[in-house]
């Protein structure tokens, strides 16, 4: 059994159809990148499979160890263990970093019947990581992402995914904003999760990424369908020629 | 003459009459003030909605109620502070039950601070009585001073340790109703933190009416912290005069929890220049609880802070209201006086006012408010979801975040952490829904 299966994901955005039969498997131990032009659906198809509201499923399926996803309300998915590195993550004014991390973590300790976490174990833990990560420790007192930086809200939703271990982490352009340095320590991190158990699906727009962290495919999301699919050279030959080719394919 | 508009009431003669003799009658001077203030009742009544001040907040419903006075029931009994009741570490107790102080509820170790009960002779202070809560302006203050039988005078002489001032209120087989007073006579260079838990037993509606006077010499600091989670039936309406001296601080912050007519209303004057009022507050309210905040802040004088953060969330049919009125005089340049009320929904059935009133005459000022409402806004509560936070914890979590920007304003850890316990109760006992 897959651990993702998308087969023929229609999705319409306020009427407007952006995913036009949308067919992607990934199995456990895979890092799977997808690549296309600005506006093309990327977002729209990890927003749809971590449940976002706002999008319309007009056809087909989408399973997550078997089980269908849209069955499953936004918390379940992610307890069961889907989780998405946001292209844009919002900042929440009030609520700081440390007692949301906290509740994300506990929420998913009380689904595998576990305890919740004591306050000693959860600073050891979240110091450690986010040192891993080149993070301030101090950090986690402020405020969800509010003021940080471009770069700094990137390596927050990856220390979030290396405190939840999901079974599969979506990253939707988690290396924009990253600086040459951080996008080595961020690579680091995701590397460092990757796992016969588990799988990856990387959205991005450069080839660099593709260096650190090396796929085992590569897609091309063009016009709403996937169009191509290889190995990692495909990644360097779109660097070359760009989406032209394809364009012209999916209309 | 009456006022257009007033209400009749239980108030009058024969609730007098029950009430027989009170405290202190032999002080002629505190009689004086009582009749003073009972023929302004008479005249007076109480408002009604045609009143600019109460607008928002009707009394038709309190105005309705066969009130007795509560010291004249004998079937009242409380024996114990209600388990609500938060426990404030380092803070010396008083419980006032219907607004009578009990001994034996109370603890008696006090420090820096002189402890009387109204009704015994001496009260230290006693002089100062009324003259910053004056019954003409306020007709809630004119039947607190007609009525007025018990309370507490506490005199600030150096850093005084804590209070916790507890006020149970509680109706027998007819509705009750009291009208404690508070008197703080904070002297030059003194400090005191002063945290009130309003608090009730069910049954019969009740109806606390407290008049708190807070003076302030120069350069003390009083801080003071209301909590007001009135049982739903009851009524709670109370009103503050403060007035603050050169260099001093005063801070206050006001939780409005529960109860169904509740109004806080704080009267803040400036006597001296270069002091500072923080004057910050918060509810959330659901059911049928109603919330008045109003205050009204007078810088006379110059260099003068003064800065306002109130934040509100509501549910069901609640009613939220904030007034905030601030005067600046001619002479009172560089003030800087700030004010901000925002409101989150919960659903779409509760209703909140907000009425900024700002009187500048003055024009070298900082003078900002700022006013909004809002709901829970979807992509924050996406982003919670999809960390696998379930939709109840991450709206609690979002709502305290909202509360936070005024939570946060308290300066002493202990109590910002008691109220924010005290909000996450009120969550959890409503397990907020969508
Ligand atoms: N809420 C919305 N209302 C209207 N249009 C929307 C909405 N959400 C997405 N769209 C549209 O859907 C299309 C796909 O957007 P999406 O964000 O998925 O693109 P993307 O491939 O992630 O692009 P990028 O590479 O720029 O991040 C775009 O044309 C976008 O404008
Ligand atoms: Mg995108």
């Amino acid at each position: 059994m897959s651990l993702l299966e998308i087969k023929n994901l229609h999705v319409s955005v306020v009427g407007k159809e952006i995913l036009k039969g949308v067919d992607l498997t990934i199995n456990a131990g895979e890092v799977h990148a997808i690549m296309g032009p600005n506006g093309t659906g990327k977002s729209t198809l990890s927003n749809v499979i971590a449940g976002r509201e706002g999008y319309e499923v007009t056809q087909g399926s989408v399973t997550f160890d078997g089980k269908d996803v849209f069955a499953m309300a936004a918390d379940e998915r992610a307890r069961a263990g889907i989780f998405l590195a946001f292209q844009y993550p919002v900042e929440i004014p009030g609520v700081t970093t440390s007692a949301f991390l906290k509740t994300a973590i506990n929420a998913k300790r009380r689904a595998e019947g576990k305890t919740e976490i004591d306050a000693m174990e959860f600073l050891k833990l979240v110091k450690a990581k986010t040192k891993a990560l080149g993070m301030a420790d101090d950090m986690i007192k402020r405020m969800l992402n509010v003021g940080f930086s471009g770069g700094e809200k990137k390596r927050a939703e990856v220390l979030q995914m290396t405190l939840l271990e999901p079974k599969l982490a979506i990253l939707d352009e988690t290396d924009s904003g990253l600086d040459i340095d951080a996008l080595k320590i961020v690579s680091e991190g995701v590397n460092a999760l990757r796992a016969p158990t588990r799988g990856f699906l990387v959205i991005t727009h450069y080839q660099r990424l593709l260096d650190y962290i090396v796929p085992d495919f590569v897609h091309v999301l063009a016009g709403g369908k996937v169009v191509a699919s290889g190995g990692k050279e495909l990644a360097k030959e779109l660097e070359a020629t760009g989406y032209a080719k394809y364009q012209g394919a999916a209309a | 003459m009456k006022s257009p508009g007033i209400l009749d009431h239980a108030f009058g003669a024969a609730y007098a009459k029950r009430l027989g003799g009170l405290p202190g009658a032999a002080t002629t001077a505190l009689d004086a003030l009582r009749q003073r203030a009972r023929v302004t009742l008479g005249t007076d009544g109480l408002p009604g909605p045609k009143l600019e001040e109460w607008r928002f907040t009707p009394l038709r419903g309190l105005a309705k109620i066969p009130f007795i006075p509560a010291a004249s029931a004998e079937d009242i009994e409380v024996s114990d502070v209600p388990l609500s009741v938060p426990k404030i570490a380092g803070a010396a107790r008083i419980v006032l039950v219907n607004g009578v102080y009990r001994p034996d509820l109370s603890d008696q170790d006090f420090s820096g601070v002189s402890v009387s009960p109204l009704s015994t002779k001496n009260v230290d202070g006693r002089e100062l009585l009324g003259h910053l809560a004056t019954p003409s302006a306020a007709p809630l203050v004119a039947l607190n001073t007609a009525y007025m039988a018990e309370g507490i005078a506490l005199h600030v002489h150096g850093a005084a340790k804590p209070i916790h001032l507890v006020s149970i209120g509680a109706s027998g087989a007819e509705p009750a109703a009291f009208h404690p007073r508070v008197l703080i006579v904070a002297e030059a260079n003194s400090s005191l933190t002063l945290i009130e838990t309003h608090v009730g037993l069910p049954g019969q509606p009740y109806f606390s009416n407290p008049v708190t006077e807070i003076v302030l010499g120069s350069g003390a600091a009083v801080r003071r912290y209301v909590e007001v989670a009135e049982d739903a039936d009851a009524f709670h309406l109370a009103t503050t005069a403060v007035a603050v001296a050169e260099n001093a601080t005063f801070e206050a912050f006001h939780l409005g929890l529960g109860g169904a007519l509740v109004r806080q209303e704080t009267h803040v004057a400036f006597a001296g220049t270069d002091a500072t009022v923080k004057l910050h507050g918060a509810y959330a309210l659901s059911g049928k609880s109603h919330h008045d905040f109003t205050t009204v802040i007078d810088h006379h004088v110059p260099s003068c802070k003064s800065n306002q953060i109130f934040k509100g969330v509501v549910a069901d049919d609640a009613h939220g209201v904030y007034q905030g009125r601030i005067h600046v005089a001619r002479d009172a340049q560089k003030t800087d006086a700030r004010q901000l009320h925002k409101a989150l929904f919960l659903n779409r059935g509760p209703k909140v006012d907000c009425k900024p009133e700002l009187e500048i005459y003055a024009d070298d000022v900082q003078c900002a408010h700022g006013a909004a409402t809002g709901e829970i806004d979807p992509d924050h509560l996406f982003y919670l979801l999809s960390r696998g936070i379930d939709p109840e914890r991450a709206r609690n979590l979002l709502v305290e975040g909202f509360l936070a920007d005024a939570v946060n304003e308290i300066s002493d850890e202990t109590v910002r952490d008691v109220f924010v316990g005290q909000i996450a109760g009120w969550l959890k006992k409503r397990g907020v829904q969508s």
